[in-house]
């Protein structure tokens, strides 16, 4: 019986997941016997559109459609739980099992500190993810740096620092560096990126350190929670998974992999931080960039750590409505409410219209935070160090408590 | 029926508002839309919206809806079954044709459905009653840019995608403000200043767009040709010209040198200092690849189509069209004002612009349509505000698709008495707006959320729409209802079961766009037209190696500054202008139902110069009147320089707003009405009132 802390190689039983699945089929596997079990009302994964550069969300709850989901798309750059919350009522009213990036499990917790999101009726499964391509991007870079044309790549993948594509008459690969030095490559927050394996996740799962004669064939798993060992055990006790202890070397290599990773993420952060200059200096640069805005809202709206009904960016005495250019004091609302938070998921500046780098300047707020006052973000269900309360409000609500504990409760009411 | 039940079903399709194309996916829960999630797949806009594309989900469920037709009976709307309706039509048109003949009746089509609605409704007008009264309300914004660049270039559409901006050396935006007006081809140009690619913008406002610029050139409302002739004598004075392309690839160049001789110094009509002048004209000339983008401001006058042959001359001047970043671009307003026009709803064309007087293309549709040999009318149809104009007399009855003439055509007070004129009108919309009021019958229509069809967007590009929820109510496709009319007639060629059997029709009898199969278009890169075959990848660029003309060589005009019909004087002393706002779209029929947009600017405004408020003694915010000589309306003073002394700007999606004021007058060529420029007075209003 597995148990957490395990690190384990993981393969799937079943003939028709075998068939389609990448690296023996873990994932699909746990996922169909979690819901053969009712371990979970449904599952949402990420399928394929249109085609490979389109990844879109799917809520299955039928198992024999999994199969169809099997595979990772490098070009998805999607934020799961915030359609959790929009579309699926917080996982309030049905269990849902998640496959998530970093970022995914990072949003989870922090929608789930705020309310947003019923964290014990989500199962997470986490895979290592080493950064995504938005998908324009992926086939421009396609086009002009493999001299491929995109509409004949049948797969892609990131691996070993490549990024590799298969395509009628052949594949290629060319190093992540060198892509990215030539501006094409990840989304500018995945290079910043530091969190490779979601260790946060009930299972964190992927193909680094998988050696031997399981290379290719079986899952790297680490159990990270009770929930996701009674999920594995359960998927191996009904049979349909298979799984044997790592590799000791196995390990060692995929501790060597995210170190790398990390080292790289550390790379890209003093790259991007240092350009934005300090004080007085980043500051021109936040208000001459972010004197763009359209005011299209879509930052708050994919923002994992927004929620409010009535955001204070549309209250008219902090931001004059109707006007363009904005007055600047609607970033700096966002910056107040969010940056102590940011889990840099990037979807700010992603669908940003007015090519506002929104994440940047969002998460070099975040990790300055993090320095003075050591809150992690995204990592567990601890309180963010700050957070807008109303001030008159607050006080005669602190004063009826006889608390000055001031953050210690503002997303949760106090007890009596 | 939508398939219910399906939770979190992603429908991608294509933003119902401006003229870029954003894809965007439609969020589907258990059969109802719940929200507007990116699309970034969408090589168009890569997943970013504007304001209005964010929330174009939610007019779409509002209550209020269209759910039944309507007949008025006494003077009151009734609920009546769609035979009943659709049999009052039939036999009122017939009646109509049959008493007066082709000219007594109007169709007008709306730029914002699919082009399968344009094309049905213009092809039942045409085969159900043979006549050319078909137009698309293209009219009144982009009509100028179909004539202008037609007698230019030879095609009437925008040369280069939007994408193409950042191929381009130097940007000029004449009369766009396309950040609020196309936010997202706005974007592009965003991207290319990033890039470190120069942008000029030529305003007479200092607009939302003018801001992001590197020089914005002031100059005084309605006088583009006198600047472009202007540089045009400098261009040739120092020898800039691109002889070579001027010698290969064009003619009239004579006509043009001698014409602008006369403007060498002509800052007293349009405001700028001759140094700038020279300086702009020599950077548009020695950029290695130059692009003009404009919009209404150089449309929306009685110059319209003269202004839009000045762009051409321009960028014909100086070799700066048929390669990429280069060209001349209309930002078409709507989603598919482009589309409408393409479809034929047009009073001198078939689909693909096919003209009407070419007895080949008469006989050709006739045979596709099953109609006798020489039935179809080779007369030039009356247009959209002209046949506004003709109400009673000879048109008696008039079929609306998707319009509100009432809000958004000039002079609001005209077209009401003109509407009331009429035996019998037709409106068929998705909301009830001020127009149906004038209405016999009321159609329920479907929106872009509840059909499948197309949508071809500013850069030519075909872009699908698709259905992700039913219609509310009783409401039918577009396409449907007038497939239903013409069967009850009688007509063949109407069998259509789906909006691709639509399209299929419309391929067969369009060359241009043969080649555009749905097949083709599933994926978000789509198919820019001219596609003329199965195989043919599609034109991104036009004009590369010669001009779409007959000859194939673009024509220079010698254009002469006209001023404006109606300019400021002693008792309308200031000139208004119209634009737009980036959080409404036209007469808000839509946008007002979102919430945050509504939020955003519930209510008309007009900015006015700070030294105008003051003289007047008006504050920031204050309501004033503004009157012209056809009307008079309140709104908001916006206090700021972002115009100059004696000139106001008002967004035109009020009904109580802009079109009160605007002037009727028509650019001869085009006959599109001069809503950029009018004259106005402005009284405070008085205090304790």
């Amino acid at each position: 019986m597995a148990k957490k802390g395990d690190m384990l190689y993981a393969w799937t039983n079943d003939a028709e997941i075998k068939k389609k699945a990448e690296l023996g089929g873990a994932v699909t596997s746990l996922w169909k016997y979690a819901l053969e079990s009712k371990l979970v009302d449904a599952v949402l994964v990420i399928t394929k559109g249109v085609d490979l550069y389109d990844a879109k969300p799917v809520i299955i709850t039928d198992p024999a459609k999994l199969k169809d989901t099997a595979g990772s798309l490098h070009c998805g750059t999607l934020l799961l739980p915030k359609l959790v919350k929009k579309y699926l009522n917080g996982a309030f009213d049905k269990k849902i099992g998640v496959t998530v990036k970093g970022c995914d499990m990072m949003a989870f917790y922090e929608l789930a500190k705020r309310k947003q999101i019923n964290l014990d009726n989500i199962i997470m499964i986490g895979v290592n993810c080493g950064g995504s391509v938005s998908p324009v991007m992926a086939r421009k870079m396609i086009t002009d740096k493999f001299g491929v044309d995109p509409e004949t790549v049948h797969k892609e993948e990131i691996d070993k620092g490549q990024f590799i594509i298969e395509y009628e008459g052949g594949h290629k690969g060319i190093s992540m560096d060198e892509l990215e030095e030539a501006g094409y490559g990840r989304r500018s927050n995945c290079r910043r990126c530091k969190l490779k394996v979601p260790r946060q996740a009930d299972l964190a799962c992927g193909n680094w350190g998988v050696i031997g004669d399981k290379a290719g064939k079986a899952t790297f798993v680490e159990v990270c929670s009770e929930k996701g060992a009674s999920l594995l055990n359960g998927a191996v006790k009904s049979g349909i998974l298979a799984t044997e202890a790592a590799n000791p070397k196995g390990l060692e290599i995929r501790g060597k992999v995210e170190g790398a990773m990390l080292k790289l993420g550390d790379k890209w952060r003093k790259k991007d931080f240092e350009r934005l200059g300090e004080g007085k200096e980043r500051l021109k640069k936040i208000m001459a960039e972010t004197a763009r805005c359209i005011k299209c809202y879509g930052c708050i709206d994919q923002c994992p750590i927004c929620y409010c009904v009535d955001c204070t960016t549309k209250n008219p005495a902090y931001v004059p409505p109707g006007y363009l250019p904005v007055n600047f004091m609607f970033h700096l609302i966002r910056y107040a409410h969010i940056a102590d938070s940011c889990v840099n998921c990037g979807q700010c500046e992603e669908v940003c219209p007015a090519e506002i780098p929104n994440a940047l300047f969002m998460h070099a707020q975040q990790v300055e935070l993090e320095k003075m006052f050591g809150h992690v973000p995204g990592v567990n269900m601890e309180l963010p160090l700050l957070a807008l309360v109303e001030e008159k409000e607050e006080r005669s609500r602190l004063h009826n408590t006889g608390s000055d504990m001031i953050y210690e409760n503002v997303f949760n009411p106090v007890p009596k | 029926m939508v398939e219910s039940k399906e939770m979190l079903k992603y429908v991608p399709t294509t933003c119902p508002y401006c003229g870029v194309g954003c894809g965007l996916n439609l969020v589907v829960n258990d059969g109802k839309l719940v929200g507007v999630e990116p699309y970034k797949r969408s090589p168009i806009n890569e997943g970013k919206l504007c304001p209005k594309g964010e929330t174009c989900w939610e007019f779409v469920q509002s209550p209020d809806r269209l759910t039944k037709p309507l007949i008025k009976k006494d003077g009151k709307f009734v609920e009546a079954s769609w035979e009943e309706a659709l049999d009052l039509i039939v036999k009122k048109f017939k009646e109509t044709s049959d008493k007066f003949g082709p000219k007594s009746l109007g169709f007008q089509s709306s730029c914002r459905t699919v082009n399968e609605d344009c094309y049905a409704l213009q092809k039942w007008a045409r085969c159900g009653f043979l006549t050319n009264n078909v137009d698309n309300c293209a009219r009144i914004c982009h009509g100028p840019s179909v004539a202008g660049l037609s007698l230019s270039f030879g095609s009437g559409a925008a040369t280069n995608p939007f994408e193409d901006v950042l191929n381009s050396d130097l940007i000029v935006m004449w009369g766009s403000n396309a950040v609020e007006a196309h936010p997202l081809a706005g974007r592009r140009v965003m991207q290319a200043k990033k890039k470190g690619i120069k942008v000029i913008v030529v305003d007479p406002r200092l607009s939302a767009t003018a801001r992001i610029a590197d020089e914005w050139i002031q100059f005084n409302p309605s006088t583009h040709i006198a600047l472009a002739n202007s540089m045009m004598y400098w261009i040739i004075k120092e020898g800039l010209e691109d002889k070579e392309f001027i010698e290969k690839r064009t003619k009239g160049f004579e006509d043009l040198k001698k014409t602008v001789e006369k403007y060498a110094d002509v800052e007293s009509i349009h405001g700028v200092p001759l140094e700038k002048v020279k300086d702009f004209a020599r950077q548009y000339a020695k950029a290695k690849n130059a692009v003009i983008i404009y919009c209404l401001g150089i449309t929306e006058l009685t110059t319209g189509t003269d202004n839009v042959r000045s762009m051409g001359n321009l960028s014909m001047l100086t070799g700066n069209i048929g390669r990429p970043g280069t060209g001349v671009n209309p930002l078409r307003g709507q989603n598919n004002v482009q589309g409408a026009c393409d479809m034929g709803a047009y009073p001198n064309v078939f689909s693909g612009y096919q003209a009407v007087a070419l007895p080949a293309n008469r006989e050709k549709m006739e045979k596709l349509w099953f109609l006798k040999e020489g039935s179809l009318p080779d007369w030039y149809g009356v247009t959209l505000t002209e046949q506004i104009n003709q109400c009673g007399d000879p048109i008696k009855a008039m079929y609306f698709m998707g319009l509100n003439p009432v809000v958004s055509y000039p002079d609001s007070n005209h077209v009401k008495r003109s509407l009331d004129k009429l035996d019998f009108c037709v409106v068929q919309d998705i909301f009830w707006n001020e127009s149906c009021e004038y209405a016999d019958v009321v159609l329920p229509g479907t929106c872009f959320a509840e059909k499948d069809g197309t949508f071809t967007s500013g850069e030519r590009r075909v872009n699908r729409v698709r259905k992700a929820v039913d219609g509310p109510g009783e409401s039918k496709y577009d396409w449907e209802i007038i497939t239903l009319l013409a069967k009850k007639m009688g007509l063949k060629g109407f069998d259509w079961k789906s909006a691709k059997d639509v399209w299929d029709d419309m391929r067969a009898c369009t060359p241009g766009q043969f080649g555009v199969t749905y097949e083709k278009i599933e994926k978000p890169e789509a198919i820019h037209w001219p596609c003329p075959t199965i195989e043919h990848p599609g034109t991104p660029i036009l004009h590369k190696e010669k001009f779409s003309a007959a000859d194939g060589l673009g024509t220079f005009f010698g254009l002469e500054y006209r001023p404006p019909a109606e300019v400021a004087d002693k008792e309308y002393p200031y000139t208004l202008m119209t634009g737009r706002v980036i959080f409404h779209y036209h007469t808000r029929t839509q946008t007002d139902r979102c919430k945050v947009l509504h939020y955003e600017v519930p209510e008309s405004f007009i900015q006015m110069n700070t030294k105008d408020a003051a003289e007047l003694g008006i504050k920031n915010l204050e309501k004033i009147k503004v009157r012209s000589r056809r009307g008079e309306t309140i709104t908001i003073a916006r206090v700021s320089n972002d115009v100059a002394p004696k000139v106001l700007y008002m967004p035109m999606h009020f009904a109580e707003g802009a079109n009160n004021l605007t002037n009727t007058a028509l650019d001869p060529l085009s006959k599109m009405p001069e809503l950029k420029h009018c004259a106005v007075a402005v009284e405070k209003i008085a205090e304790g009132k």
